[in-house]
């Protein structure tokens, strides 16, 4: 795999001759991608094809669900339960171990919600998600509703108690999001300014203190889409040619250059160390030196 | 007689497209800012009836307020329902995404006819374009089968740059513009004979347009029929040829009327007001006029009693 160093430091995440193993050749806008560390199985989806996919080292890939309603960006909550941004579905639901769904939430204030595209779980179990507008308007990747609502673009949290509330409202377009590895921070990066945006993590969950911790440039294809971070605080988001990375300063560190349009990644692995990355046309997985943190 | 363009909103300096009437008041499209907006004329006030289209371009009627748009941003045609949401009844012509659903008409039994050119600019979203355009750029067809799923056809296989379409009162003719303004193209007016079994015949072409020293004379957007099947169309523009004109054609193609339209670059028409008198008309510029009597009564399928 390419990659180009730009400061110190990247070269204890990227370094020699890194194989760029295909889990997925025949993938279709893939996304959401999460590791069950329960099962050692790696999820994805595939938006247009409405499809929850999982894998694992000699069993391959096998369905979970179809269809998945243009299902976007995925994480396990702690009780090993999958937990879903619905996208063309326009809610957030959760796919309980016996298979069945529930909607934990598809709308705010009385209002449908845009399109939640991702979705992180902090400790405490509260779930923040971003509401994008992209699901109504992209190609192919409607549902039952694609008259949009809201006049703004939400991030929101789902406390423990399953209540929602607006935590950030003055974004353009939210997408990735990501906490530090000590929940201090949160990074909600923004694909039409193409910035990271950090915000302070209160106690009680509220957000504040929003700055810009990044710009996200350069002339190859790509979009700031998929964000995350690693467990020594570096931060991961996919833009123009690849997959950007930041130390936990700012400071761009290098870019791992994937030969596909990037949606999204995620570590897994026993080790975390295994970066799956989620594209247009292939899955694709590349071990690295620092182990990203761990999902529940 | 002379037509009265009486100017009732605008000019935005960004273009309105698409025209519908609702029976008590006209639809009108602003594509760049996705919005529809409705002219009352009896309260002469203008409010936004839908926010959000996504570059929506041709409008048209079906049954039960439900009306149609040509959402060329998201390469669809979207079903805009009584209750402010928005569906897709599909997407898809032989299993692949159709281009830029541009203008559209509804037939009596409410089939949505609609031209599928390929307008790269009318894509505004972030990241890569995703499924490939089609190597054709035909009229298209979207209606229900006999099962009621709801399906896309090519209607067209000689068009490359398909523009306005309307159907004639009697269902038999689709009159279609084919306006390549762009390349040395063709710019022509044609009428399409339907089958019975819904299908296209060869077309008659009706008129052509022509050149001269500066430049291409411009060729029919937007176009609508009246109660006998005469065809009025928007079409030319103030660099070259005889000027922004609406044309009224008869069915076989004998221009019976032009009126010439205070604005460059007509780009839709359609019929409104009690009884359908009125011809409304938009410009690139972002004018909307209303003629308040052509001395034509306009045809429309639906609403039902909208006149």
């Amino acid at each position: 795999m390419e990659f180009e160093k730009l400061a110190p430091g990247f070269e204890r995440i990227a370094c020699g001759d890194m194989r760029l193993d295909v889990i997925d050749p025949d993938a279709r806008v893939t996304e959401g991608p999460v590791w069950n560390r329960r099962t050692g199985e790696f999820f994805w989806v595939s938006i247009t094809g409405s499809t929850i996919y999982k894998w694992s080292p000699g069993a391959g890939r096998s369905i979970v669900m179809h269809p998945s309603h243009k299902a976007d960006g995925m994480t396990f909550d702690r009780q090993g339960r999958l937990v879903v941004a619905g996208w063309g579905w326009r809610r957030v639901w959760r796919r309980e171990l016996d298979g069945s769904i529930n909607t934990l939430c598809s709308h705010f204030d009385g209002v449908k919600f845009n399109s939640p595209n991702d979705i992180v779980i902090r400790s405490d179990g509260s779930i923040y998600f971003t509401d994008p507008p992209g699901a109504l308007a992209s190609v192919e990747m409607y549902g039952d509703d694609v008259q949009r609502y809201m006049d703004y673009c939400g991030v929101y949290r789902i406390s423990p108690d399953g209540e929602t509330t607006l935590a950030v409202k003055d974004l353009t377009y939210p997408n990735g999001l990501a906490f530090s590895p000590d929940e201090s921070l949160l990074y909600i990066n923004d694909t039409r300014d193409f910035v990271v945006n950090v915000f302070d993590v209160a106690p009680d969950g509220t957000l504040g203190n929003r700055r810009v911790f990044c710009e996200i440039t350069g002339t190859d294809e790509g979009i700031p889409d998929g964000l995350k971070v690693d467990s020594e605080g570096n931060v991961y988001c996919t833009g123009p040619g690849g997959i950007h990375v930041f130390s936990a300063k700012g400071t761009m560190l290098g870019r791992l250059k994937v030969p596909a349009h990037v949606n999204n990644m995620g570590w897994g692995g026993d080790d975390w160390r295994s970066l799956f990355i989620t594209s247009d046309t292939a899955v694709f997985r590349v071990r690295l030196g620092i182990p990203g943190t761990p999902t529940w | 007689m002379t037509w009265n363009f009486e100017l009732v909103h605008g000019p935005l300096g960004r273009p309105l497209s698409g025209l519908a009437w609702d029976g008590s008041g006209m639809l009108f499209s602003d594509v760049n800012h996705s919005s529809i907006h409705r002219w009352d004329p009896v309260g002469r006030t203008i409010s936004t009836a839908r926010k959000y289209t996504n570059r929506t371009n041709g409008l048209a009627f079906g049954a039960n307020g439900v009306y149609y748009g040509g959402q060329s941003g998201s390469r669809r045609i979207a079903r805009f329902m009584p209750d402010g949401s928005a569906n897709v009844p599909a997407s898809r012509v032989s299993g692949l995404v159709h281009n830029t659903p541009y203008l559209l008409a509804v037939d009596r039994q409410e089939r949505i006819w609609f031209s599928d050119p390929i307008h790269r600019a009318m894509i505004s979203g972030p990241g890569p374009q995703r499924f490939p355009f089609l190597d054709h750029q035909s009229v298209l067809r979207l209606s229900r089968d006999e099962r009621n799923v709801w399906g896309v056809e090519r209607m067209t296989f000689d068009t490359r740059a398909p523009a306005g379409v309307a159907v004639s009162p009697d269902g038999k003719t689709l009159n279609v513009a084919e306006s390549d303004n762009e390349r040395e193209g063709v710019r022509e007016l044609r009428a399409y004979s339907i089958a019975d079994d819904g299908t296209l015949g060869t077309c008659l072409v009706l008129h052509t347009f022509g050149s001269d020293h500066r430049g291409l004379h411009r060729g029919i957007e937007g176009l609508c029929v009246d109660i006998q099947g005469n065809i009025i169309a928007c079409a030319g523009g103030q660099s070259s040829g005889p000027g922004p004109l609406v044309y009224i054609f008869s069915p076989t193609g004998a221009i019976l009327e032009t009126h010439a339209v205070p604005a460059d670059q007509p780009l839709n028409c359609a019929f409104g007001d009690a009884g359908l008198g009125s011809l409304y008309v938009t410009t690139t510029a972002g004018h909307l006029f209303r003629v308040p009597s052509t001395g034509r009564t306009g045809y429309l399928p639906f609403p039902q009693g909208g006149r």
